[in-house]
């Protein structure tokens, strides 16, 4: 067999894989590039041309940055309670203590419910007139709280929701990282006298930043495609309070029909996350690693 | 500085056997002590419970007189250096070093002052601004005993094999300054190794350990010259000591009909006993010009640099002997002079007289 023959014969192994790649992530990516230089809408349907103007239009729409910048609130907000909750839960079942297997099942719970079901539940509990949460805190002298009717009750209910069926998922992760701890830090911390709080911040934290850095960035990602919730809860109200970038490209691509100028959004979207997620993810290493990882 | 009293401490991990038998050992104050053995037979076991990290299954542990056994480790005021590197990833070397000192709550200026003192002995002053993150396994191990060595108010110094990661070259400087500043403080200290070298060289006392009991306790001299049993024997020396069965004629002890041991030496020792011979590799040579010996057949010799390990067949027993390398020595049969005030009489493997 010839060089050239050899060659081929080697790359015909990458085929299929190369060609499952094709079907599920390029082509789709190229294709909404492609619609996203079209016109294509409810009235117009298909692939014309209309070159740069749906990118033109979303710089000028309002609408998409502020649902970019509560966004960006929402996920790091959420990624923050997420992470404290969740690291003093593994905390909590990471030593020996009673009844620690039931209490590990019990934190993962939320994380194991459809998040779409799990919404339906909360808006009934988040119900105004009817939801026991109003009658909870009315026991207590509290509200009654317009929860899903005003901005910013509306904006802490999703994160609330957002936080209670995400926090497993930290806690998970963080207690993966404790368990796979050396044990030898801890003793030469207590042999140095170390009290519980020294030892937390000068050997527990920092053995976890790496876990921590990749659960965090991993929840953004995630936090970031924030839907169901919104969808289910508030539906982005009231008004516009609590929708989010994502729920916004839908309603402009299957409410309204504007696939082309949806698709714009979607690129738009894709490439502001790809930057701003990996300037985060160096930041966290170069804030609490340095420089020479 | 604190004497450690071991009051019938003994321990089992779960339902096991006993990791540590039940023992009673005192460790004087200000004294060196090695506990010597091999991997498994309970040396770190003994030293957790002195330091408060493992909770014996029986006995007491006394410092300085005070039970302490149910006392937490950080109370027992005990400084411990691990076999592999701690270091606080997220500080630099000075704050590494200083930390046992401002976990126990000494100012700043005397903390400098201390910290500045082990910095020097163990040749650190030029890191202390350096992050401890980034420092070789040396370096860093270097920083574990630095925070062992910092707090000189410390009722004990507990080192576990602190040197098995050190490099070779770096050992022996290391053990010097050890040594050194240790002399400064004179504290208690327990140094776990399973490096002979380093425990003679090391220690006042060893204490050599074999399936969680030890077996014999003394000055280096004492366990050389005259092992309790043939495994203290055949641990201490290198190569350790041989031993060969004795053939008892006319009251002698010889060897291959050779005279070795006079029929005084074995006054006391049933008549059908059986006596093995204790003889370090040191303890014999080539015999010379007229002079009687033990044939031999010379075997095999290995090379230790100065010296020469010979391996030699006596009837069907086999001898290792340490020759000076510039000594010439015959091929094939050689006749051997053994030092027969310095041989060794075992009967039922222990040390008789």
């Amino acid at each position: 067999m010839g060089q050239t023959g050899l060659r081929f014969y080697k790359f015909s192994f990458l085929l299929p894989g190369f060609l499952v790649l094709l079907a599920i992530i390029l082509f789709p990516l190229l294709f909404t590039i492609r619609v996203s230089l079209s016109g294509w809408d409810a009235i117009a349907p298909g692939l014309n041309w209309a070159g740069l103007t749906n990118y033109a239009h979303v710089f000028s729409d309002g609408r998409f940055w502020e649902a970019m910048l509560r966004l960006s609130a929402m996920a790091v907000g959420t990624v923050l309670v997420q992470y404290v909750l969740g690291f003093a839960l593994a905390l909590l079942v990471w030593r020996d203590i009673l009844f620690r297997r039931i209490f590990r099942v019990l934190f993962l719970i939320p994380m194991m419910t459809t998040p779409v079901i799990m919404s339906v539940i909360w808006r009934t509990i988040f119900h105004e007139s009817l939801g026991p949460a109003n009658d909870v805190l009315g026991l207590i002298g509290l509200g009654p709280y317009p929860w899903l009717t005003s901005a910013n009750f509306a904006m802490a209910a999703v994160m609330l929701v957002e936080i209670w069926q995400w926090t497993p998922f930290m806690f998970l992760l963080l207690l993966a990282g404790l368990l796979s701890l050396p044990r030898e830090p801890f003793l030469a911390a207590a042999i140095d006298g170390a009290g519980p709080v020294r030892t937390f911040f000068n050997v527990t934290f920092p053995l976890l930043v790496p876990v921590s850095i990749g659960a965090v960035v991993i929840r953004l990602i995630e936090a970031s495609k924030i839907m169901e919730t919104v969808y289910v809860l508030t539906s982005g109200g009231p008004g516009t309070a609590t929708e989010t970038a994502g729920y916004y490209i839908y309603i402009k691509g299957l409410r309204d029909f504007e696939i082309g100028y949806a698709a714009s959004l979607s690129i738009t979207y894709l490439v502001i996350m790809i930057v701003l997620l990996t300037i985060i993810a160096k930041l966290l290493v170069r804030i609490f690693i340095g420089r020479s990882a | 500085m604190a004497s450690i009293h071991l009051d019938q401490i003994g321990h089992s991990y779960g339902t096991a056997v006993y990791a540590l038998e039940k023992t009673d050992m005192h460790f004087e104050d200000g004294k060196t002590y090695a506990l010597l053995g091999p991997s498994g037979c309970g040396k770190t076991t003994m030293l957790n419970i002195i330091s408060g990290l493992l909770t014996p299954s029986d006995g007491r542990v006394l410092l300085g007189g005070t039970d302490v056994t149910r006392t937490r480790t950080a109370e027992r005021n005990i400084a411990q250096v691990f076999q592999f590197p701690v270091v606080y990833q997220s500080k630099t070397v000075f704050e590494n070093l200083a930390f046992p000192l401002h976990c126990r709550g000494w100012d700043r200026s005397r903390i400098a002052t201390r910290v500045a003192e082990i910095a020097d002995l163990l040749g650190l002053t030029s890191r202390l601004s350096q992050s401890a993150r980034r420092l070789t396994a040396d370096e860093k191990q270097l920083i574990s005993l630095g925070r062992g060595l910092v707090r000189n108010d410390v009722a004990a110094l507990l080192m576990d094999e602190p040197l098995t990661v050190i490099d070779p070259h770096m050992k022996f400087d290391l053990r010097r300054r050890i040594k050194q500043a240790n002399d400064q403080t004179r504290h208690t200290v327990v140094y776990v190794t399973h490096d002979q070298n380093e425990a003679m060289t090391f220690a006042d006392e060893v204490l050599v350990m074999s399936a969680g009991r030890v077996v014999q306790r003394g000055t280096p001299q004492q366990l050389f010259e005259a092992p309790r049993n043939l495994y203290v024997g055949n641990f201490i020396g290198s190569p350790g000591m041989n031993f060969v069965r004795a053939e008892r004629l006319d009251g002698d002890l010889r060897l291959d009909g050779v005279p070795l041991v006079g029929a005084d030496r074995c006054r006391g020792i049933a008549p059908d006993a059986e006596i093995v011979l204790g003889i370090r590799p040191e303890h014999i040579a080539f015999a010379q010009g007229e002079e009687l010996g033990v044939p031999a057949s010379i075997v095999s010799a290995q090379d230790h640099g100065s010296l020469l390990v010979v391996d030699v067949a006596v009837g069907s027993d086999r001898l290792r002997m340490k020759v000076r390398r510039d000594v010439s020595f015959p091929a094939g049969q050689a006749r051997l002079r053994v030092s027969s005030d310095q041989v060794r009489l075992y009967v039922d493997g222990v040390l008789v007289n």
